[in-house]
């Protein structure tokens, strides 16, 4: 099991399981009833596609369950990561 | 509902017996289990417990029993060195 601390991440960059450079991560949402982490919250690079993502004005969220590992970048699986 | 972890940085702690217990510092996520692992607590009630070169403690997420403007934990007897107000 590893455990990280939420402020850790933040600064952190996000790439894909195919070695794409997603964008920086902004905030992370967690379901405060469940104890659930939801979505990351990913200010996308600009050389990035952000086709197929789910979007709210410049901000991408991807799933959590597309993270594979964390630890110099968070790594998300580039299929699980569009919903 | 969802909530952005930043929101809760800074947000005092409280047990369910209404006493003070600090304040949010950190959430410390299982990337694994993809949940809430506990709450890193930092400025803390001296008069609750003190601790010797340790910055804050950690509560399991499973303690908690509500968070809104504030967050309340479940009161733990033993837990705490004062379990009520005098």
């Amino acid at each position: 099991m590893k455990n990280t601390y939420s402020r850790s991440l933040s600064k952190k960059k996000v790439m894909s399981t195919d070695g794409m450079l997603i964008g920086m991560i902004k905030n992370i949402l967690v379901d405060l009833d469940t104890g659930l982490v939801i979505d990351l919250v990913v200010k996308p690079d600009p050389t990035f596609d952000t086709g197929g993502y789910t979007m709210d004005g410049d901000r991408m969220f991807i799933p959590f369950e597309a993270v594979k590992d964390i630890k110099d970048y968070i790594v998300v699986d580039r299929y699980l990561s569009k919903k | 509902m969802k909530t952005q972890v930043t929101e809760l940085f800074g947000m005092q702690v409280y047990t369910e017996k209404a006493i003070r217990v600090g304040e949010v510092d950190d959430l410390v996520l299982d990337v694994d289990g993809k949940k809430i692992d506990s709450l890193a607590v930092g400025n803390l009630n001296p008069e609750l417990m003190e601790l010797k070169g340790f910055r804050g403690v950690r509560i399991p997420y499973r303690t908690i029993r509500s968070i809104g403007d504030i967050v309340i934990v479940r009161h733990l007897s033993g837990a705490f060195k004062r379990t009520g107000v005098e």
